[in-house]
């Protein structure tokens, strides 16, 4: 049996009297693709920070491609989030700059110093980033800027920039939440076929139960911080996910008050599938 | 309580500018003597001329090539300062201090005084004193304004960088300069114009170029006025000419609409109707797979960028020629000494109260000057403001004298620095009051218009004046901004009076001017920098404790 890509364990985040995270346990094993489920404020950007470094846990452990991260030095830490990519609902791209510029960045982890403009990448990684530009379908984008693009257009040169991280991990944080369907399909497609050809790890968060459906092997469903849901997406339906979700509802609506009883409500509800 | 007290300061200072006014002998008899003693130069004068044309030339080019590289040189230190000092990428707590310390120390500090400071480490004649004043002073302005640009930017791409692992550096130059760059050449262009008028009193601190050759031709009493007004004519052109530039480059090049209402941006706005700026759709779809588009199609967007770029590095070459730099003309071992005889602050053989007195005759003139611009402010900006006025017309008339008063000041600055010597502080006062008026009275005229028209149009109900109205509804809630704004002109009359003291020999600039010119007497610069650092904060101070008690 292989190391977990990413594992989890028992992390809690506060932020001042907020507690965004309660005693997380994840394992994510190599290939993947894992849906985190949850309302707006359910904790799921924080999960996914956590899973890159940007966030410290005030309680428990995140081991990511087998490093303890809170072990790792800064340059080291650089170095691994160089090997996981990232994508955002709000594309975050550099808007006055050309699309290839802007897919070069996802190449800086492996550079040393600071680059601005084309010229000052190698011919290798020009050449790189035109083939990530034609696999998300863009090359004809190249040197536009990136502000005139389409809301799908620019998530899809998000995803060249983080293809260009050679990433073994890709973090999804709502990336189609701002986007029309038809685009949402394009790029949850592109995900998913990426993932299925490089054999990468996905970890992405959505908020619409369908979509979580129609494009995980897993669905991890937060509520509040906590994991309540964690399953894989075979043979479940939306009424199947929305009954649990009901009745973790229910039950923490009652019970909130105690939270010793929260944890146990949590607990006895959670459909627990850890192996894949 | 807080109220009373802040109504009690406001009417303190009123007094003190009263006072100051009459202690600095001002009347206007003595203004009405000063202006037939001008009279009676401009008829002995030798009949207003230009130099020669090549002689002209020379002087434009040095002039621009001085002020083009000290800008350059202040645009680049920024960089970095304003890097620490941005709480988005500085790398330690401890270096946002420095950063903001050194924007202050370097602001405060006159780039005259740094021109006459670093005059004994470079050769007579040599341009290096001048582009080191103008670069380090001008450090303070660009490197605040690109720190907060800096601050004020979308912090998503640059998080999304630091998500791949890229480290602060890369971060800031691949995902926070390219958002800032507009911002930053719309800044260096601006302190290139404020640089660029200037020049004209760097001139009286030797620095070569067309101010030096008008303080020359002015200390030729009388005959050589003819020839001072005449190139200080070619300044006010210049200045005029150089904004119509920098602001057509901003608009073009940036898409930032021509803003203020100095003379050379409105006519840039009339010029171009007042279209907003658009913005060119760019790129273009290179045909046949992935070594094809390696080659960068030619856009117009393309050649337009690379077209700036070359213009801007033919200037900055261009410059360096016309500045006629010569790094053999530094004595390098009066370098350190030099900046080392900065430090300690001390008073040489004077005393505290000597400085204290000085000190004091140039808050009077600021005081004084700025009294002197709020009554007339109050008048011309009111009628300049849509719902004071009593029509278009007169409102259009205040409007047009504003923008003459606001854009005149170089070329009247220049005049009246011709009389400072013979009249004093009265000159000062008067120059500050003139430019004075054009600032406060805009600032007026924009408060009153942005008043909400409610009160106004109840008392029109109720059957009121136009005057009763003024006074009942618009005045009172004018006023609160109008103590801000005052104590602004004030703030920048400090500073002002400061430099006009150096050129006229009086108040704290007689001092200052003593000390920058001998190497032992260089920690009483420090001293006296210090004293007026802080009393420029003591105003901002003031200023912030009032408007919180008006607001
Ligand atoms: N940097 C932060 N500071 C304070 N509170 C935060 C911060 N980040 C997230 N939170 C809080 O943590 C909770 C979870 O937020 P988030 O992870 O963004 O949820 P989601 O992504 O599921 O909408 C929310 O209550 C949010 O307000
Ligand atoms: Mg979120």
């Amino acid at each position: 049996m292989t190391a977990p890509v990413v594992s989890v364990s028992g992390v809690t985040k506060e932020f001042g009297t907020t507690r965004a995270l309660h005693e997380v346990d994840l394992r994510v094993e190599q290939g993947e693709v894992v849906v985190l489920l949850g309302r707006s404020g359910s904790g799921k950007s924080t999960l996914l920070r956590h899973l890159d470094g940007l966030e410290r846990p005030s309680a428990g452990a995140v081991e990511v491609l087998g490093e303890d991260l809170a072990a790792l030095r800064p340059a080291a830490l650089r170095a691994l989030r160089g090997r996981v990519g990232m994508i955002f609902q709000r594309f975050e791209l550099v808007g006055s700059l050309t699309v290839v510029e802007n897919v070069l960045t996802g190449a800086l982890a492996r550079l040393r110093g600071p680059r601005l403009g084309l010229w000052s990448y190698p011919r290798s990684l020009k050449l790189a980033a035109l083939t990530h530009l034609e696999r998300v379908g863009l090359l004809d984008k190249t040197y536009q800027r990136a502000d005139q693009l389409s809301g799908g257009e620019q998530q899809r040169v998000a995803i060249a920039r983080a293809l260009m991280q050679d990433p073994r991990i890709l973090l999804a944080d709502e990336p189609v939440a701002s986007l029309d369907p038809e685009s949402s399909d394009q790029v949850m497609r592109l995900i998913r076929e990426i993932a299925a050809d490089d054999g990468l790890t996905v970890v992405c968060s959505l908020h619409q139960v369908d979509l979580a459906l129609d494009w995980g092997d897993r669905i991890v469903g937060l509520r509040r911080g906590a994991v309540v849901l964690d399953t894989t997406t075979d043979g479940l339906n939306r009424a199947q996910v929305m009954e649990i979700y009901g009745r973790v509802a229910a039950s923490t609506a009652e019970l909130m008050a105690i939270e010793t009883e929260l944890g146990d409500v949590v607990a006895g509800t959670t459909v627990r599938d850890g192996q894949t | 309580m807080g109220r009373l007290a802040g109504h009690g300061a406001v009417l303190v200072m009123l007094a003190f500018g009263v006072y100051s006014l009459t202690t600095l002998d001002f009347s206007w008899s003595d203004v009405a003597t000063s202006v037939r003693q001008a009279a009676k130069v401009f008829t002995l004068m030798d009949p207003v001329s230009l130099p020669p044309p090549g002689d002209l030339a020379y002087l434009i080019g040095l002039t621009l090539g001085i002020v083009v590289l000290g800008t350059l040189v202040a645009a680049l230190i920024s960089i970095p300062v304003a890097y620490v000092s941005a709480e988005n990428t500085t790398p330690a707590g401890w270096l946002r201090v420095v950063g903001r310390a050194i924007g202050v120390v370097t602001r405060a500090v006159p780039d005259v005084v740094l021109a006459l400071a670093f005059s004994l480490t470079f050769a007579l004649g040599s341009s290096l004193p001048g582009i080191l004043a103008i670069g380090i002073h001008s450090i303070g302005m660009i490197s605040k304004l690109f720190a907060d640009a800096v601050e004020q930017i979308d912090r998503g791409p640059q998080l999304a960088l630091r998500a791949a692992g890229g480290s602060r550096a890369q971060e800031f130059w691949s995902a926070v300069f390219p958002q800032v760059l507009p911002s930053w050449i719309a800044t260096v262009l601006h302190r290139f114009d404020i640089n660029l008028r200037g020049s004209a009193i760097l001139g009286y601190a030797g620095v070569g170029g067309l101010g030096y050759a008008m303080k020359v031709a002015f200390a030729d009493f009388p005959q050589g006025y003819g020839r001072g007004l005449g190139i200080a004519a070619v300044i006010f052109v210049l200045c005029v000419v150089l904004e119509i530039v920098s602001s057509t480059i901003r608009r073009n090049l940036l898409g930032i609409d021509a803003v203020g209402n100095s003379l050379g941006r409105r006519i840039v706005r009339t010029a171009t109707g007042n279209r907003p700026a658009r913005r060119r759709p760019s790129g273009g779809a290179p045909a046949g797979g992935v070594e094809a588009a390696l080659r960068r199609p030619w856009t117009r967007s393309r050649v337009r960028d690379l077209s700036w770029t070359g213009a801007a590095v033919v200037v900055v070459v261009a410059s360096y020629w016309l500045a006629d730099v010569d790094f053999s003309q530094v004595t390098w071992q009066y370098v350190l000494p030099t900046v080392q005889s900065f430090w300690p602050p001390n008073l040489g053989s004077h005393t505290l109260g000597d400085f204290l007195q000085a000190l004091l005759v140039t808050v009077e003139v600021a005081f004084g000057a700025a009294v002197l611009s709020l009554v007339l402010s109050v008048v011309v900006g009111s009628l300049a403001a849509r719902n004071v006025a009593p029509n278009g017309a007169v409102r259009g008339v205040f409007r047009t004298i504003l923008v003459i008063f606001r854009g005149v000041p170089e070329l009247v600055l220049a005049i009246f620095l011709i009389m400072i010597t013979g009249l004093g502080d009265q000159a000062g006062v008067v120059a500050l009051a003139f430019g004075g008026v054009g600032l406060l009275g805009k600032l007026v005229a924009d408060s009153f218009e942005e008043l909400p028209p409610g009160p106004e149009r109840a008392l029109t109900a109720a059957g009121a004046t136009r005057g009763q109205r003024f006074l009942a509804a618009t005045w009172p809630r004018g006023v609160p901004s109008l103590i801000g704004n005052s104590l602004y002109l004030v703030d920048t009359n400090i500073r002002a009076a400061t430099v006009l003291g150096i050129v006229g020999g009086s108040g704290i600039g007689f001092y200052l001017t003593n000390a920058s010119t001998v190497l032992t007497l260089h920690g009483q610069v420090t001293t006296l920098v210090i004293m007026v650092v802080l009393t420029v904060l003591a105003v901002e101070g003031i200023a912030a404790w009032l408007r919180r008690v008006f607001r």
